[in-house]
């Protein structure tokens, strides 16, 4: 619990913890958040993890910690912190987490809600059985080493190349599926090892294939530049760099634990390890970060892929002329080098986004031509029972929070505590009340998972919109979901 | 397989605190917990057993215990087995060295994927005559 942190209040959306919370804190600590999500976000220790982010080296303006935040490890999950690389700024390995490059992609379709109402238990059933997912699981995309090598330095351009997509996708992916700079040679032979059998797999826990229907427009504007409207299907996919990148942050936690000495570092949560990003251990750390990243951009193009397979199965067309194209690709654990205006002077910042989703604003260089009159696309899902969000980033977002908004509902609930409370059959049975199929590869997945178990994304999205973080163009609800 | 352990409560994770008369009999424990928090339920399709050396060393022993488990997951990753036994032949508080016996991961209908082992709130310590230890996972 952290009933004791003092949070000033600034207005109805932004909270601060004063840096003299804590001897140490470098920056104040800054929430968004209204008073109805506080009362959640009190009830577990994300606020003190958001007081101890506040003590990295190099660390500017504030910790800042989204709306959907929860207690992590080391960092808050829905924690935002930049670094100024040429004050000393530090890279955690703990700042981007393990499932590294963790990330969702949405992709719309020409199908509306009646053309799949009688087809979407066979849908759902049929993506189940086609896209690998659940623990271990292995792709039927094999990859030789040599390829998995590649994949690492061309992330979802190695996918396109195969003929697993278009340029297009790669033009609507954050970093065109790529980050440039990667080295497989920083990383271990044991995490080439386990990213080996893995690619074009969903994985487990929360990861999901998701088909939705958009029930509410928000901004016309946007809608129209991305081509959706009232009642229209669409495809989420939340998958990461698995085994990879779960072996890569070991690999360099294990060394930054060791850097705190020899950098003379003074964090309260070794998960808090790490070294300035102009060091040795820094730069490795960073090349094998982009390997696992580029690795998750690939796997979800290959996701994709095998779903727009199953929809052509199902409906006997094929993907373009069901309209499947991606709308966006994000990553949500992710330390970047980006530009960015500390008291109005450019800097280059190491920017760790842990649960947090990337939200340029409109005319943002990066951004596909066709996004920069409304800024970069940022989807929310929620969790399988209530809604998921598309919003657009902002201005605002650029000069409060380096660019970056929510990436979720956020867990209100522990999964053991899930385990006890709620009944799968039970749960499975008010799903399908409401229209919703759901193939799990686990009882447990299932029930750790359960609505329950989850803020009200709703209640979250409001706030970033409030804020004016982030901008909501549409609103979906599910109709089928693949759990991992 | 069965090994005593108790959760702790984490909004995102799962936490476990295992206790022993010995070090060795801990990080049997908390090694043999990694398989029980994953396992839903089993079948015996694959009979064979097999063998695997794990030997770790750190500075002090909460980086061992995290070393310990990390290479467990990652071995058990790597291996796709299921550790059901682990023999400790010689620890002390900057190096383990262990047999670990491993059954095909297509025995089990596993559920949790536990990620890695963490940092975060990392204890382990003896008071009196019991070692004790608590590891958050990301999972």
């Amino acid at each position: 619990m952290t009933g004791n942190i003092p949070l000033e209040k600034i207005d109805d959306y932004r909270w601060r913890i004063p840096r003299s919370y804590k001897p140490g804190m470098r920056v104040p600590g800054l929430i968004y958040a209204d008073e109805k999500l506080l009362k959640d976000i009190y009830q577990d220790k994300a606020l003190e993890q958001v007081a101890n982010v506040a003590f990295l080296p190099g660390i500017v303006d504030n910790s800042l910690a989204m709306p959907d935040i929860h207690w992590g490890y080391g960092f808050p999950i829905g924690g935002v912190a930049a670094t100024d690389i040429e004050e000393g700024g530090v890279i955690s390995p703990g700042g981007v987490g393990f499932d590294i490059n963790c990330g969702v992609r949405l992709l719309k379709t020409n199908l509306e809600y009646d053309d799949l109402k009688n087809k979407i238990k066979d849908l759902i059933y049929r993506l189940f059985s086609d896209v690998p997912s659940g623990v271990g699981s292995q792709g039927d995309i094999r990859v030789s080493s040599k390829e998995e090598r590649e994949i690492l330095l061309k992330g979802a351009r190695w996918a396109v190349e195969k003929g697993f997509g278009t340029e297009d996708d790669l033009d609507c992916t954050e970093e065109n599926g790529a980050m440039q700079g990667a080295d497989p040679q920083a990383v271990s032979e044991r995490a080439l090892q386990r990213g080996k059998t893995q690619s074009g797999t969903l994985g487990s826990g929360n990861h999901f294939l998701e088909v939705q229907v958009i029930d509410q427009l928000y901004d016309r504007e946007a809608c129209d530049t991305m081509g959706l409207n009232l009642g229209q299907v669409m495809v989420a996919i939340h998958s990461g760099s698995r085994g990879l990148g779960y072996q890569i942050c070991e690999d360099y936690s294990r060394g930054m634990v060791a850097s705190l000495g020899k950098y003379n570092i003074n964090v309260p949560d070794r998960q808090l390890a790490c070294a300035p990003v102009t060091s040795n251990e820094g730069k490795a750390y960073l090349s094998a970060m982009k390997c696992a990243a580029n690795y998750a951009w690939c796997n979800r193009q290959c996701l994709m892929h095998l779903t727009r397979q199953v929809f052509e199965k199902i409906f006997g067309s094929s993907w373009q002329k069901l309209g499947m194209f991606l709308i966006y690709d994000v990553a949500h654990n992710i330390a970047k080098i980006e530009k960015h205006k500390v008291g109005g002077k450019e800097k280059n910042l190491c920017v760790h986004r842990k649960g947090a989703t990337r939200a340029f604003g409109p005319n943002h260089p990066v951004l596909p031509e066709k996004y920069k009159k409304i800024g970069q696309p940022v989807i929310i899902p929620g969790d399988m029972g209530r809604n998921s969000y598309l919003l657009v980033g902002t201005e605002k977002a650029m000069q409060e929070t380096f660019g970056s908004a929510c990436h979720g509902a956020g867990r209100l609930k522990s999964r053991t505590a899930a385990l006890r409370s709620i009944n799968s059959d039970i749960l499975l049975k008010e799903l399908e009340s409401k229209g919703i199929i759901v193939k799990a590869s686990g009882r447990n997945t299932l029930v750790e998972e359960a609505p329950s178990a989850y803020k009200d994304v709703n209640d979250v999205v409001d706030v970033v919109h409030n804020a004016g973080i982030s901008k909501r163009v549409c609103r979906m609800r599910p109709l089928g979901v693949v759990k991992g | 397989m069965s090994v005593s352990y108790q959760l702790i409560e984490h909004t995102a994770d799962i936490g476990i605190r295992v206790k022993s008369l010995s070090l060795g009999g801990l990080f049997k424990k908390a090694g043999l917990a990694i398989a029980d928090l994953s396992l839903e339920r089993q079948k015996t399709r694959y009979p064979e057993k097999h063998k695997i050396a794990i030997r770790q060393k750190a500075t002090n022993l909460e980086e061992l215990f995290v070393n310990w488990i990390n290479e467990l997951l990652s071995v058990s990753a790597v291996e796709s087995l299921v550790f059901e036994n682990i023999q400790i032949n010689q620890i002390n508080e900057n190096f383990v060295d262990a047999v670990v016996v491993g059954s095909d991961i297509r025995n089990y209908k596993i559920n949790t994927e536990i990620k890695a082992a963490t940092y975060h709130q990392l204890k382990v310590k003896k008071t009196g005559l019991i070692w004790q230890a608590e590891v958050i996972f990301d999972v």
